[in-house]
C-alpha cells in the first residue's frame, strides 16, 4: 500500500466537499453534541450535590461514579442494546439501530464522567466563596451557581472531557447504532468497520478530523484558562 | 440606650468532648459596638459564625428585635440584616464593583438601582482608584475594604467582623481602622473579633473577652452567669 498516495487521498476527500466523509463527521457531532446537551445541566447539579450535601449512601454513590469512570463502552453498549432490542424491556419503543440509542448510549457513558470531574471540581472550590455568597444573602439556587462559576473551569474540563470520551468511543454507538451509512454511521464506526473493508483514505480523513476535534477541544480549554489568569 | 437587637441564650458546641463554646446569655444592643478579644482558640470566630448561621451551634432560644428565631434554620429575612465577613475575606472573579454589587443584586435590583450606591460604597471604602485591577491581584487590606464595602452597601442591621485588621501592615491597618470606626459610629451594631489595641480602645467599645469558648468578662468585670 502506498501510504503518501492514500493520506493524498484522505485530505482530497476531505476538502473536496465528499459528502458521504462529511455526512459521517455531521452524524457524529450531532450525536455527541445532543448528549452532551441532555447530561450536562443534571450531571452538574447531580455532582454539585453530591460535593456539598450530607445524605446517607453518598460516599457509595460518589465511589460507584468513579468506578464508573472508565467503564467499557462496549459493555454500556451490550447492556442498551439488550434493553432496546425486540425482546428488551424498552423493544416496544424501537429505538435500536438509530440515532436515538446511539444519544441514549453517550449521555450514559458522559454522565459518569461529568458527575466525578465536577465533585472534584467543587469540592476543590474555596468554602468561604459559598459562604460569602450566603452572607450577602444569595439564594440557593444564586449561590450554587456563584460557587460552580468560581470553579468554571474544573467544571469546563469536565464537560470537554466528556465530550472527549462520547465523540471517540465505538462500541456503544457500534452496538446499538449498527454502522448505518446515513444514518448511524459516525466517525469512530467509520473508521472502525470501513478501514477493514479497505477504505483506508476515508479512515485517514476521518482520523484527521478526529485528532483535529480532540486537539480542538483542549486548546479552547487551555485558552480559556489562560484568559482567566488565575493565580 | 436603645434596647437589645439580638439575645441569644445557651450557645453550646463541642468537638467530642473539647468545649468550643459555652455562652449562657448574649445580648446585643442596637448601635453599639462589641469587640471579642481572647487569645487564639477561645472561640471568638467560632462564636461570630454561630450568629451568622454559617455554623451550627446548640442555643436555647435566640431573639431578634423581640421576634423568636431558630439559628439552627437560619431565616433568610434575618441574613439580609446581619452580614459576616471573613478575616481573609474572599472576592469573587470578575471586577471590584461585580464584588460590591453582589449582594444588591441578590436582593434583586437593578442596575439603575444599585450603581450609585455601588459608587458611593467604592468611594467610602478608598477603592476607586483599584477598580481596573482583577480582584485577586489586590493586597490584603485592599480585599478587606472591598468587602467592608460589599458588606456596608447592603446596610446591615448588624456586621460581624472576623479580625478586620490581623496581617495588616501599618498603613493598611490604618485604612481599614477609619472604615470600622466609622461603621461603628453610624448607628449601626457592630461585633468584631480582635486583637488590635487600637479598635479596642476605640471610644464606646464594650469589650468582651473570651476563654476557652466562654465570656469572661464584660467591660472588665466579671460576668455573672
Ligand atoms: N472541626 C473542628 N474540630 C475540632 N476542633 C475544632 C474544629 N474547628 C474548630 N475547632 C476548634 O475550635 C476552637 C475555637 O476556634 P476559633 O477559630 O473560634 O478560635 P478564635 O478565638 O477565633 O481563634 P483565633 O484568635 O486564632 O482566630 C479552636 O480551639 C479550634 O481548634
Ligand atoms: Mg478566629
Amino acid at each position: 500500500m502506498d501510504w503518501l498516495a492514500t493520506t493524498r487521498e484522505a485530505f482530497a476527500l476531505l476538502f473536496s466537499g465528499d459528502a458521504d466523509l462529511w455526512q459521517v463527521i455531521l452524524i457524529s457531532l450531532r450525536v455527541s453534541l445532543l448528549a452532551m446537551l441532555i447530561a450536562t445541566p443534571p450531571a452538574i447539579a447531580f455532582g454539585y450535590l453530591l460535593a456539598t450535601a450530607s445524605f446517607p449512601g453518598r460516599r457509595l454513590i460518589v465511589v460507584t461514579t468513579q468506578g464508573l469512570l472508565a467503564s467499557p463502552t462496549v459493555v454500556v453498549g451490550l447492556i442498551l442494546y439488550l434493553l432496546l432490542s425486540r425482546q428488551g424491556i424498552f423493544g416496544s419503543l424501537k429505538l435500536l439501530f438509530t440515532q436515538e440509542a446511539m444519544i441514549i448510549g453517550q449521555v450514559l457513558i458522559a454522565l459518569p464522567v461529568l458527575v466525578a470531574f465536577t465533585i472534584s471540581a467543587v469540592q476543590g472550590a474555596d468554602p468561604r466563596a459559598r459562604e460569602t455568597a450566603v452572607s450577602l444573602g444569595a439564594s440557593r439556587m444564586r449561590s450554587t451557581w456563584t460557587t460552580l462559576l468560581e470553579v468554571r473551569f474544573g467544571v469546563m474540563a469536565a464537560v470537554f472531557n466528556a465530550f472527549g470520551r462520547i465523540v471517540s468511543e465505538v462500541g456503544c454507538s457500534l452496538m446499538v447504532g449498527g454502522n448505518i451509512a446515513g444514518v448511524t454511521r459516525n466517525i469512530p464506526t467509520a473508521i472502525a468497520l470501513e478501514t477493514s473493508k479497505g477504505e483506508f483514505a476515508q479512515g485517514i480523513a476521518l482520523g484527521f478530523v478526529l485528532l483535529l476535534v480532540a486537539l480542538g477541544v483542549n486548546f479552547a480549554l487551555a485558552f480559556a484558562q489562560g484568559e482567566g489568569g488565575m493565580k | 440606650m436603645s434596647g437589645p437587637i439580638l439575645v441569644v441564650e445557651g450557645i453550646h458546641k463541642s468537638y467530642g468532648t473539647r468545649r468550643i463554646l459555652d455562652v449562657p446569655v448574649l445580648t446585643l444592643a442596637a448601635g453599639e459596638s462589641y469587640v471579642l478579644t481572647g487569645e487564639n482558640g477561645s472561640g471568638k470566630s467560632t462564636l461570630l459564625r454561630v450568629l451568622a448561621g454559617l455554623e451550627h451551634a446548640e442555643v436555647v432560644a435566640c431573639r431578634y428585635d423581640g421576634r423568636p428565631v431558630d439559628l439552627g434554620n437560619y431565616p433568610d429575612w434575618l441574613r439580609r440584616d446581619l452580614i459576616y465577613v471573613h478575616q481573609h475575606p474572599y472576592l469573587f472573579r470578575g471586577s471590584i464593583f461585580d464584588n460590591i454589587c453582589y449582594g444588591l443584586r441578590a436582593r434583586g435590583l437593578i442596575k439603575a438601582s444599585y450603581e450609585p450606591l455601588v459608587r458611593e460604597a467604592i468611594a467610602w471604602a478608598g477603592v476607586g482608584a483599584l477598580l481596573d485591577v482583577p480582584p485577586h491581584k489586590l493586597s490584603g487590606g485592599e480585599k478587606q475594604r472591598v468587602a467592608l464595602a460589599r458588606a456596608r452597601v447592603l446596610q446591615p442591621r448588624i456586621f460581624l467582623l472576623d479580625e478586620p485588621t490581623a496581617n495588616l501592615d501599618a498603613e493598611a491597618r490604618q485604612q481599614a481602622i477609619k472604615l470600622i470606626s466609622d461603621l461603628c459610629d453610624a448607628n449601626r451594631t457592630v461585633v468584631l473579633a480582635c486583637h488590635d489595641r487600637e479598635i479596642i480602645e476605640l471610644p464606646r467599645m464594650n469589650r468582651l473577652n473570651m476563654g476557652r469558648g466562654a465570656i469572661e468578662t464584660w467591660n472588665g468585670g466579671a460576668v455573672c452567669v
